[in-house]
């Protein structure tokens, strides 16, 4: 990135946090090694967070209900308005992919990290996604980018075509919602009708597509940087395959066992779909991996919770980078810098019950975190911390970076281990098993390993 | 229409547009729970006076707080008469404008939720201050 001789002029010099928790925490670090005010938000629920007490403003916006908070768009403006911020970070979750949000925060002449109203839209709507994603040649799930026809027999050709099984797909939907599995024709008929009537129902949008079904793949996602100067680089690749009901629950750097020329492969399509859309910020590309190519499912235009198994292996501070591209920055770094060195993953630590997964609310009575060499914790807990009921279940993520897979594995067996919190219940029993399996040790696990893994435990 | 939440900016600024564009001076809209009143000074800031924030949540403690009932500017002076010393307990009535919220153009008058005595101004006139912030406590007289 250029050098800031003069923070004068500089776009804006005041950054609104519209986020909570572990993430808010994480972006006001940022801001703040960038010589940047922070404006703190947050919901009454929410007062006695400290990382509102080492903002530079805190602002209470709403009550405890997110859709009068963090998801109050006008309370956010007001907020940025009053405070006198020039541009709001959105984080993950809550407005970050909102494209009425990113619209509304420059219609107000602030500078919102993260793509434009446009390219949020475009990749939300997942049938314009793919249409674009195929046009700039990365590779996507055998079936057309187009919406389903309403013509039964037209339907039904379409998914002869594709082969069985396939699956049904909401265009609007997203995070595991409005898709269903079709195993022949003569289930195909029912399945389409009541997929229209979720979709139309939850999403609002009757619009459906099918896609070949790949039965045991790997969630393989790639990280992009880009800058409003046409330079566009990927960062590397992490393998979210251990999820439960579609949230990741463990997800790593690199991912295990694919060829390198493979993967420069789909990352380089990936940069030239950025340039092509002119896309500007971070943003991750999510794949489905399966006999050895890749699949695009969709585009996340914000930074991921999982952002930093990459920052250990690539060196970059990706929310640094999210703000000096938003501060108009050109990137400074080229794709042949970007090395991935050595192995990292993360363990997501949630406020939950370990086999229910019942959300534990509460107070953090004692909390000890693990650190040395290689390990990093990202978390806005502490002891006396009162865990809400309002929101995710997110605690802390627990992060480590080895040299190996091998290395960054008995790294985290160690660091679970040492980690301890009373008076809420989480899922750590369930991580510490988890890291001495067999299965996760060899890697290359599908997505519904995790879920086998639960069921097979609780027979047992 | 039984969900409008007049505690959002957005609602009370599109009734205030509304009453502009009709040329109409005011509206006064009572629930059980919530009540606002806008009332439009022609050539001048209009003034909103949401009263009672929440009726059912009387709080039978010895101090009552006074909220702010949405982020804005503090403003302790109460322009109604002149502006009252901090330094000495300031005898109020319940319904009292005690200060006002400043949104943007508007001004959200804070009433007294009870009559009795000013006794700590929490926030300072001009100060940024955020949903809920406590600005007055008052001792109610028994």
């Amino acid at each position: 990135m250029q050098d800031r001789p003069d923070q004068s002029q500089r776009r804006f010099d005041t950054v609104l946090i519209a986020n909570r928790g572990e993430i808010a925490l994480r972006i006001q670090r940022a801001c703040h090694a960038l010589g940047l005010k922070t404006v703190a938000v947050c919901s009454e629920a929410d007062r006695d967070a400290l990382y509102g007490q080492s903002a530079d403003v805190l602002l209470c916006i709403g009550p405890a209900a997110a859709t009068k908070s963090y998801l109050n768009k006008d309370a956010l403006l007001l907020a940025a308005r009053l405070s006198g911020a020039g541009a709001v970070h959105p984080g993950y979750g809550f407005l970050s992919e909102n494209a009425a949000f990113s619209a509304a925060v420059e219609e107000a002449g602030l500078v919102f990290v993260g793509p434009d109203a446009s390219a949020i839209a475009t990749m939300g709507d997942k049938i314009a996604a793919k249409s674009a994603m195929m046009a700039a040649g990365v590779p996507c799930v055998p079936g057309p980018d187009q919406e389903l026809p309403n013509d039964p027999a037209a339907i039904r050709k379409i998914a002869t075509e594709i082969g069985y099984p396939v699956i049904i797909k909401a265009a609007g939907g997203g995070g595991g919602r409005g898709m269903r599995v079709v195993a022949n024709e003569t289930a195909l008929e029912e399945a389409v009708t009541l997929t229209r009537e979720e979709a139309r129902k939850a999403f609002g949008s009757p619009a459906l597509y099918m896609e070949k079904f790949l039965q045991h793949p790997r969630h393989i996602e790639i990280q992009v940087l880009c800058d409003t100067h046409g330079n566009a680089v990927w960062l590397g690749h992490r393998d979210c395959s251990m999820q439960r009901r579609h949230q990741k629950v463990v997800e790593e750097a690199p991912a295990p066992g694919i060829a390198d020329d493979l993967i420069d492969a789909v990352g380089s399509a990936c940069v030239a779909a950025c340039k092509q859309i002119g896309y500007r910020g971070v943003g991750t590309f999510e794949f489905l991996y399966e006999g050895g190519a890749f699949y695009f499912i969709e585009m996340n235009t914000r930074l991921q919770v999982e952002h930093p198994v990459t920052e250990m292996t690539s060196g970059v501070d990706i929310v640094q980078a999210q703000l000096k591209v938003a501060l108009g920055e050109t990137l400074t770094i080229t794709q042949e810098n970007i090395r991935c060195v050595g192995h990292s993953i993360e363990c997501r630590i949630n406020a939950e019950d370990p086999t229910t997964f019942m959300p534990s609310a509460g107070v953090i009575t004692g909390l000890r975190l693990p650190s040395g060499v290689g390990i990093r914790v990202d978390s806005h807990v502490f002891e006396g911390y009162r865990i809400s009921p309002y929101y995710d279940s997110l605690v802390a993520k627990l992060i480590v970076h080895g040299e190996t897979r091998a290395e960054a594995i008995a790294r985290m067996r160690g660091a679970l281990a040492e980690l301890s919190i009373e008076g809420i219940a989480t899922n750590l029993p369930l991580l510490r098993t988890l890291l001495e399996d067999q299965g996760f040790a060899r890697g290359e696990t599908d997505i519904h390993y995790l879920e086998k893994w639960l069921k097979e435990r609780s027979a047992a | 229409m039984s969900q409008v939440d007049f505690t959002d900016p957005a609602t009370i600024a599109e009734l205030t547009a509304a009453l502009e564009a009709a040329g109409v001076d005011g509206l006064e809209i009572e629930r059980p729970t919530q009540g606002v009143r806008i009332l439009l000074a022609r050539g001048r800031s209009p003034i909103v006076d949401r009263t009672a924030e929440d009726r059912s949540a009387v709080v039978p403690a010895s101090f009552v707080a006074v909220k702010a009932p949405m982020a804005g500017e503090f403003l302790s002076h109460d322009i109604s008469r002149s502006a009252a010393p901090e330094d000495h307990p300031q005898e109020v009535e319940s319904g009292d404008v005690i200060g006002f919220v400043k949104v943007g153009p508007i001004l959200l008058p804070l009433a007294a939720p009870a009559s009795g005595q000013i006794v700590r101004h929490v926030a300072e006139h001009g100060a940024i201050v955020g949903f809920g912030d406590p600005l007055f406590e008052i001792e109610p007289r028994s």
